[in-house]
């Protein structure tokens, strides 16, 4: 059978632990805790917050940003229209009308490209299944636009990406691949107001129209 | 009748028939890419081997033919590894350019290397064999000599088949590849079978190529409308639209072959403007957009005044050959027992005399409307008249001063088609009252007293009755145009507001009341109307 519970009043236990000294110096230490956090705060010894849009917080190199094409030598896309991002995408916010490429050892490429940016779930998955190394992802996370058409980005978008020095790469998981197409490196830590700015330290060639000397910060 | 063990399962076989056929029959697929069941066995991919106890060696299954006894193994260690080396072998020089082929998704090749294959390639890109790509082989076929396994079905298909013998192997050894002639163009009118016939991606589609990947199409049975035929086909479409038709093997009608303007032939419904509401003349000539209720009201109003005031043989039902059975017996339904009609005509060009004759020697006719069989059958055709001449002459003579004109454009075009129209446009012009139901807008349909718009092909349901008499059922693949109602539909509602009595809530009620009180389709369920369909007397 089953024992009985030994019943336990908490008011005892809490009248027992109490003590007059007690209920009149807590408040008073906590009142203390409060105004050293507040002389800290106010001289700039700690700083709990990120000042943001001026600063900015490191993201990962993980990050599930704005999309990016990345291109071939010529400028071209390397994307060759397989839909196999579409047939991934969960929130079937990638629409690309495929044409005939003059290369037959390319034979297509798509004549339009659009991801709808408010429909997107930014889950990365159209970048797993690209077989072309065609999608990869940015850090780029500010995506607001005035009219509801701009948000739908298309193949012009996508490619040209003048944001970039400024966001960095994000999710890419075939590292080799991309790497041999494009390099960036991560600035150091301890660059606390531009925190989150990446330098493109080589060349941006395949990503076109990527403005500005990469070398510099 | 031979019977055999094929993996510890006593199978019977036919006589005659080979393994690969009798375990077919019996629901156990043994891989394969010469073999095709309407084409002669060749036995050269060697992807079919089977352990046949007390054989040596393997055997392929697709030559051998079925003995009284004989224990045959799909499944062993030993078949596997062999297939799996077939495999590779097939694989050595194959591109693997999967993502821009329009063969993926319905590759034999993928399906099989993710059954029987899944090994590593010992052989890097640069090693293989290159060859020809994208070579244009006229107005259906796009062909890449990388992609192809040279399994010979589409040679055999033009020796065999069409007996044009376009194709051919050229080269030796690694070079090996299939063409035509000076990569002349195949301008055969069943170039289009070899793209579904090729189990890779080397003949492609010049039509389809690039359309859509085929993961993304819904698929709906269904009867081609292109002629008198009836090949049995399979509609794939998405978001409403069409985006190719290819044929669905059926033994009694088309084997596995398709035409090539059948397959196009789904192009016609959007060439011409659709009809997207009803239309009613006013009084001042010109026709005006109405509701359904209010046109169909009008025209039943207005039936039974003339009907009233000029006797019953004064509506005339011109039926449509290219609408479906359940809509062709609702619209005699409606004309004879509310109106007293006792004149029925369907024939423009004297479909009943050309039905059943041949344009050539495969599969295409010379009457090119599905149901021109089904419009004889349920007796939309008068002696008297014979014909729309008849008609015409009739209506002039004031004997015939209204008329229900159900007329659907064909969807294979032929020269006098035009001449058809300006028939019908005659016709139209001598009446009183004219109804006009349609589904594609035209010139002459502006003469109409009423023009009432119904779904074309693959937007409704319903039967087809071949040339032979053959019941098919075709199914709904997109959605209509508009307003357009199905034809079955459309006189559902008439009858209604007719005040007869109307219970059909859909085209399968319709076919039942049809087998119930039509004489020629007495006694056929629509489960007999699925492949291969059901001969009608």
């Amino acid at each position: 059978m089953k024992k009985a519970a030994k019943v336990i009043n908490v008011r005892h236990r809490a009248d027992s632990g109490s003590s007059f000294a007690k209920e009149i110096f807590a408040p008073l230490a906590g009142m203390g805790l409060t105004m050293n956090r507040m002389v800290d705060n106010l001289t700039g010894k700690v700083n709990a917050t990120i000042r943001y849009p001026e600063e900015r917080r490191a993201y990962s190199d993980r990050f599930r940003g704005a999309h990016i094409l990345t291109a071939r030598e010529d400028g071209s896309p390397r994307c060759v229209a397989c839909y196999m991002c579409a047939t991934a995408c969960p929130a079937d916010c990638i629409y690309i009308e495929p044409a005939e490429h003059p290369d037959p050892l390319i034979e297509k490429y798509p004549a339009r490209f659009d991801i709808d940016m408010l429909r997107c779930v930014f889950c990365g998955f159209c970048v797993d299944a690209c077989p072309e190394e065609a999608i990869i992802m940015s850090r780029e996370s500010e995506l607001c636009s005035f009219t509801r058409e701009d948000t739908v980005w298309d193949i012009k978008r996508l490619m040209s990406r003048p944001e970039l020095p400024e966001f960095g790469l994000g999710y890419r998981p075939n590292k080799k691949l991309v790497d041999s197409t494009i390099t960036f490196t991560p600035v150091d830590k301890e660059k606390k107001k531009l925190a989150g700015r990446v330098t493109l330290k080589e060349d941006v060639e395949m990503i076109p129209n990527v403005t500005g000397d990469p070398t510099k910060d | 009748m031979p019977k055999f063990t094929l993996n510890n399962q006593e199978i019977e076989a036919k006589p005659g028939q080979t393994i690969i056929q009798a375990a077919a029959d019996h629901g156990v697929e043994i891989p394969h890419y010469c073999y095709h069941p309407d084409l002669p066995i060749d036995g050269n991919c060697r992807m079919c081997l089977v352990d046949v106890e007390k054989m040596p060696k393997l055997t392929p299954a697709c030559t051998t033919t079925v003995n009284e006894g004989m224990i045959v193994r799909s499944d062993n260690s030993r078949v596997k590894e062999a297939v799996r080396g077939v495999l590779e072998f097939l694989l050595i020089n194959h591109p693997v350019d999967c993502p821009v082929c329009d063969q993926a998704g319905e590759c034999r090749l993928q399906d099989y290397y993710m059954v029987y294959g899944l090994h590593t390639s010992e052989i890097p890109l640069s090693m293989k064999v290159r060859k020809r790509k994208v070579i244009d082989l006229g107005p259906m076929v796009v062909l890449d000599q990388e992609r192809c396994v040279l399994c010979s079905r589409c040679i055999r298909f033009f020796d065999h088949v069409t007996q044009t013998g376009e194709m051919q192997f050229f080269g030796r050894g690694d070079h090996v590849a299939i063409g035509t002639f000076e990569d002349r163009p195949l301008d055969n009118p069943y170039s289009g079978n070899v793209v579904d016939i090729c189990p890779v991606g080397a003949l492609t589609s010049r039509d389809f190529r690039f359309k859509c990947r085929v993961w993304f199409l819904h698929a709906t049975d269904s009867v081609c409308g292109g002629c008198s035929t009836g090949c049995s086909v399979r509609i794939d479409h998405r978001d409403g639209a069409i985006f190719r038709m290819i044929p669905r093997r059926n033994p009694e009608v088309n084997k596995s072959w398709l035409c090539d303007e059948g397959r196009l032939s789904f192009h016609e419904l959007n060439n011409t403007e659709r009809i997207q509401r009803p239309l009613l003349k006013g009084s001042d000539g010109s026709q005006a957009p109405v509701g359904w209720a209010d046109a169909l009201r009008s025209v039943d109003t207005r039936l039974k005044e003339i009907t009233k005031v000029n006797g019953s043989g004064a509506v005339l039902g011109f039926a449509s050959p290219s609408a479906t059975n359940e809509a062709l017996f609702l619209f005699k339904r409606y004309l004879q027992d509310q109106m007293g009609a006792t004149k029925f005509e369907f024939r423009i060009a004297s479909e009943d005399k050309n039905v059943s004759e041949r344009e050539d020697e495969i599969l295409r006719r010379r009457d090119k409307h599905p149901n021109a069989m089904g419009a004889i059958k349920l007796g939309l055709i008068s002696d008297d008249l014979n014909g729309i001449r008849g008609a015409i002459e009739a209506a002039r003579d004031g004997r015939i001063k209204a008329a229900m004109v159900m007329f659907l454009a064909p969807l294979v075009r032929r020269a006098g088609d035009d001449l058809a129209e300006k028939q019908v446009l005659e016709l139209v012009n001598a009446l009183e009252y004219s109804v006009v139901i349609a589904a594609h807008a035209a010139e002459w349909q502006k003469a109409a007293s009423v023009v009432l718009p119904v779904t074309a092909w693959s937007e409704e349901e319903g039967t087809y009755t071949n040339f032979e008499g053959r019941v098919q059922f075709a199914g709904k693949a997109v959605e209509p145009v508009g307003d357009a109602l199905p034809v079955w539909e459309m006189f559902a509602m008439l009858l209604h507001a007719s005040g007869a009595a109307s219970r059909w809530m859909s085209a399968e009620d319709v076919f039942v009341t049809m087998t119930e009180q039509a004489e020629a389709y007495r006694q056929i369920s629509l489960e007999q109307t699925r492949l291969p369909g059901v001969v009608v007397g």
